[in-house]
């Protein structure tokens, strides 16, 4: 099996995150700007939309990150993802959420404020950026009130995966944020599991 | 028996269609509210509990109540379309979850802010460079589309699946909507195919006089 993607990219560390949850054995292809560009044909085969990650496993190409992880899950036949169908519901739509409203809205903010890419620096559009990922991680902050340790409550989801890559990145943006005392323990609790660390780390916000 | 599942949101609104259209094609009873747009709502506190997001649509089957449209999607196919419109076989249903997720993270992003900075926003009031990033993102989606249904009669595969749904929503308003789109005869053709679904015909081909010029949510 092979996952191909740079990791300072948050949707391969949610699939090489899940792969240490699950103990796999996989190869790691580095694609992705600046390091290989993804814009040449043996890599628009796999996926043509030119996005990482990609996992090939024997003759089966698959992208999208959340596609891949409950793909991996179900293959294994064990992982974090509730056997109950409500349960599992609720998983996919806080992984919808973060793929559709958390992330997109932090994509500028990130850019320009915890990776620090240079030409990401027009100050309307940071300031717009931070105002949507701050309103998202207000829905996070009151969703975590009522105590759940994860976000669908007493266990671990692949939802967790997701979102708390994002949360950590809140952690690491460079200026004032307003603080998120829930999301933060949140974050620590994740922080605890050995699968999790090493995707979340200075070097790859 | 059960109550039925209740389905918030206007029949206007692109992620409220998918819902819709997947419950249809289910042939499941349910009962559609009117929420959002024009019809407002979407800040009263009992919206604001069942979606802490404030969006359309939100689903209630029995003691679940579900927000995000393709995981509303994803749900009902589960529940009641294993082995119709929800492959049984993982890797069928990979493919199909990976096209669904796509729709999400890139092809809407682009046809849907197109629609917003087009139609919803007066003309007075257009801002000439959005309209130009959500064209050039929708006519290169829009070709990774085709590609794929060179390869296979729906989005994802051999059959029609819940990917079809979620993606052929935008078909109505992309030809309506008065721009113009790249040619697209793999597309054409998919669209030919879906329209010859009662499900589709009631759940998309739906009049939006009243979100043009209107930009509020």
């Amino acid at each position: 099996m092979k996952i191909l993607g740079r990791k300072t990219s948050i949707n391969v560390r949610k699939v090489l995150w899940l792969a240490a949850e699950l103990g796999l054995d996989y190869e790691h292809e580095v694609w992705g700007r600046p390091d290989r560009d993804p814009n040449v044909a043996e890599f628009l085969a796999l996926n043509p939309n030119a996005f990482v990650p990609v996992l090939i496993d024997g003759d089966f190409v698959l992208w999208e990150s959340h596609a891949i992880m409950r793909y991996l899950v179900e293959r294994e036949g064990r992982g974090p993802v509730p056997a109950d169908i409500e349960a599992r519901a609720l998983m996919n739509q806080w992984l919808d959420w973060q793929g559709s409203d958390l992330s997109p809205s932090a994509t500028y903010a990130v850019m320009a404020r915890v990776r620090k890419i240079a030409g990401w620096d027009d100050p309307e559009r940071i300031k717009q950026s931070l105002a949507g990922w701050t309103r998202h991680m207000n829905i996070l902050e009151n969703t975590l009130a009522d105590g759940r340790p994860f976000i669908i409550g007493d266990g671990f989801t692949l939802a967790d995966i997701s979102i708390g890559l994002q949360v950590y990145r809140w952690t690491m943006i460079d200026g004032d944020v307003p603080e998120m005392p829930n999301s933060l323990a949140y974050l620590g609790r994740l922080l605890q599991r050995p699968a999790a660390a090493p995707w979340m780390m200075p070097a790859t916000p | 028996m059960s109550e039925p599942i209740v389905l918030w949101g206007r029949e206007s609104s692109a992620n409220t269609q998918k819902v819709l259209w997947c419950l249809l094609e289910l042939g499941i009873p349910f009962e559609r509210r009117d929420v959002g747009g024009k019809f407002g709502g979407l800040d009263r506190p009992e919206f604001l509990a069942m979606n802490p997001n404030r969006r359309i649509p939100v689903i209630q089957d029995g003691s679940l109540t579900l927000w995000e449209s393709h995981a509303c999607v994803r749900y009902l196919a589960a529940k009641y379309g294993a082995g119709t419109i929800w492959p049984v076989d993982l890797a069928e249903r990979a493919i199909v979850d990976q096209w669904t997720d796509w729709v999400a993270t890139d092809y809407q992003n682009g046809w849907l802010d197109l629609f917003w900075a087009f139609v919803r926003t007066p003309p007075s009031k257009r801002d000439a460079a959005r309209v130009a990033d959500a064209l050039n993102w929708t006519h290169r989606t829009l070709k990774v589309l085709d590609a794929r249904l060179a390869e296979s009669p729906y989005v994802g595969g051999p059959a029609f699946t819940y990917a079809d749904i979620v993606s052929g929503i935008s078909l109505f308003r992309l030809a309506t909507m008065g721009i113009e789109l790249p040619p697209v005869p793999n597309i054409d053709a998919w669209h030919q195919r879906l329209r010859q679904r009662a499900p589709f015909r009631q759940a998309v081909e739906i009049n939006y006089d009243e979100l043009i010029g209107r930009e509020v949510s």
